[in-house]
């Protein structure tokens, strides 16, 4: 388990202030924000290797905040991974086992164990300059791993991987998380990432925690209009559209439905009055593959991800007139 | 079309390119042949055997090299503690300090000899140390080394410095995660980083030692089989009219020089590889 209590740091004009978060045991957490949220500066307060200013960090029940970074039993895979240049895989993996003084014996054991389950174990006598971005990725996982941490702190663990190889280190990184018991926070800036391996999820921006939540809830109950322009929701409306919402609603408001939670027909079709009924222009569309973002134009301009077989029914063409229909219970409204 | 493919020349651009670098190294390497040369044609037999014969040549040599290598140890010594502090930490007046260790880079070496006199026989914390703490270095052989460490240790530092620049702080900072404390993770890690560009700097500071002259006559002066270095026996045989011994000792210099070079060369290169 992991657990801020009011943690606070500041370099330059950057601070992360009052940062309270919880993690619980074995869960794999994604921390999402864009790039100079402040997840890094993070990752490193809780690793000890920044000094807070304030607050408290928990481990595992244990009070760590003033202990060095090799008392907080955490294993720690920087971004880029930071293979040591100068040592072979091998010794990389070996690396804190030889720091700690465990028998040579012992050292290669465990890290032919270890490399074994990574599937790596045929790279131990290269250098790490000559390993592809998923051979590295694995060897700093091994190095971490190696070393049985309880917590599992990834910086940005993919990102530099083309897709195919993302996917399998995400599903590799899943299944070593629930092998090993482990409690991991993952920093991302990719939502497809968080989506592949998080249990919970945050969001950050300028150093204040945004939302914390399941992915779900952050899809389609942001908190505030970062949330869901950083969940990709387009459609975010002022209180003053005249949209129907499921409950009544006090203050500044905004409200936003999802692209895909948007139906589009054509005019003549059938609509239920309960629903907010937009007359609409297609604007432009374009297919993403798995499907088909359309942009309309009318009172509110509208996005709408639709699935081929849906677009493929309207037979559209830009200038053609349809109507979308938001339902209330699909919309969330969020204090401005 | 493979030979083409592998060939680094792609095009007459890239040939005169490549060909206009080449050509400012032929004129610089091909001078500096010349000029040995130059020196080779002008020595006779009877300085080539003075220089192997002359006791006191010997003496001069052997005080050359182990001085050098002394001075090179002792500035190493605080090249790397100074280096890594510069490279890691910032604290109020770095650059002052940064510009104070350059200084003696940048002002002429017979002011080094002429600073250090002042202060060892000017000043009363200079006369304590050499006479109420008995350590004594004007005219003594630890002048020399003292010197010369004076002269070059700046060329250390600033190369252990540029050397650690270089390495990423976040390899200590995942050594820190990995069970090391900071000095197991500068030794382990951020030390064998570094080592090649803390090599470089011993090189150049181990020349600056061993071709140093102009403070040496004015600190410790050149007293025959005591403080007589090789650099100062040229100066003294070129004064008394002995051009040809005082070139045989260049050539002589050289050749350790050479030596001591490739050696370093060869060990840095071993102790990379070794790491």
């Amino acid at each position: 388990m992991i657990r801020t209590e009011q943690l606070s740091f500041s370099v330059g004009e950057f601070s992360l202030r009052d940062f309270s978060l919880e993690v619980a045991e074995g869960g794999y957490f994604v921390m999402l924000g864009p790039p100079g949220a402040g997840k890094t500066v993070f990752l490193e307060c809780l690793c000890g290797l920044r000094r807070v200013e304030g607050g408290r960090v928990f481990i595992d029940g244990r009070d760590v905040t003033t202990l060095e970074p090799r008392a907080r039993g955490i294993g720690y895979v920087p971004q880029d991974y930071a293979l040591f240049p100068h040592l072979s895989v091998k010794r990389n993996i070996g690396f804190g086992l030889r720091a700690r003084r465990d028998s040579g014996g012992e050292v290669s054991a465990k890290v032919e164990r270890l490399t074994e389950l990574l599937g790596i174990d045929r790279l131990l006598n290269r250098n790490v300059a000559d390993l592809s971005g998923g051979e590295k990725q694995r060897t700093a996982l091994a190095r971490a791993l190696v070393m049985e941490p309880k917590v599992l702190l990834l910086d940005e663990p993919v990102c530099a991987l083309d897709e195919e190889t993302r996917q399998s280190v995400c599903s590799l990184l899943h299944r070593i998380q629930r092998k090993f018991a482990l409690t991991v926070i993952h920093v991302s800036h990719n939502l497809e990432e968080a989506f592949s391996v998080a249990d919970r999820a945050a969001i950050l921006n300028q150093g204040v925690l945004q939302q914390v939540g399941s992915l779900d809830a952050l899809l389609r109950k942001p908190a505030n209009e970062f949330v869901a322009r950083f969940m990709r929701c387009e459609n975010i409306f002022g209180d003053d559209a005249g949209l129907k919402l499921s409950e009544s609603r006090q203050g500044r408001f905004k409200v936003m439905i999802r692209p895909e939670d948007v139906v589009v027909l054509r005019p003549d079709e059938r609509q239920d009055g309960n629903d907010n009924i937009l007359p609409v222009s297609l604007l432009r569309w374009r297919d993403y593959g798995g499907y088909v973002k359309a942009e309309f134009s009318g009172r509110l301009n509208i996005v709408a991800h639709l699935s081929h077989a849906a677009f493929a029914r309207l037979d559209a063409k830009p200038g053609d007139q349809f109507i979308a229909v938001l339902h209330p219970e699909r919309m969330h409204a969020f204090a401005v | 079309m493979a030979a083409a493919s592998h060939s680094p020349w792609r095009g007459w651009r890239d040939f005169l390119f490549a060909a206009g670098g080449l050509f400012f190294v032929a004129v610089f390497v091909g001078f500096v042949i010349l000029l040995i040369i130059a020196d080779a044609f002008y020595i006779d037999k009877k300085a080539v055997l003075t220089v192997l014969k002359a006791g006191f040549i010997r003496h001069a040599l052997w005080m050359s090299v182990w001085t050098s290598f002394a001075a090179t140890f002792i500035a190493l010594l605080f090249a790397v503690p100074v280096g890594y502090s510069l490279s890691r930490y910032r604290f109020p007046g770095r650059v002052l300090v940064d510009a104070i260790i350059e200084l003696p880079i940048v002002f002429p070496p017979l002011v080094a000899g002429l600073t250090l006199l002042v202060f060892f026989s000017q000043t009363s914390l200079g006369k304590w140390i050499q006479d109420d703490l008995g350590i004594e270095f004007v005219f003594q052989r630890k002048g020399i080394i003292l010197c010369q460490f004076l002269v070059s240790a700046s060329f250390a530092i600033r190369s252990a410095k540029t050397a650690f620049d270089e390495v990423d702080r976040r390899f200590e900072d995942v050594a820190l995660t990995l069970g090391c404390t900071r000095w197991s993770a500068f030794r382990r890690v951020s030390l064998p980083l570094a080592l090649n560009g803390i090599i470089a700097g011993g090189i150049l500071t181990w020349a600056r030692a061993f071709g140093l002259f102009g403070p040496l006559l004015i600190f410790v002066g050149s007293f025959r089989g005591r403080t007589e270095v090789l650099s100062t026996t040229i100066f003294l045989e070129q004064s008394v009219g002995n051009i040809e011994v005082a070139l045989a000792l260049a050539m002589l210099m050289i050749v350790v020089a050479v030596i001591a070079l490739t050696t370093i060369h060869l060990v840095g290169g071993k102790t990379q590889v070794k790491l």
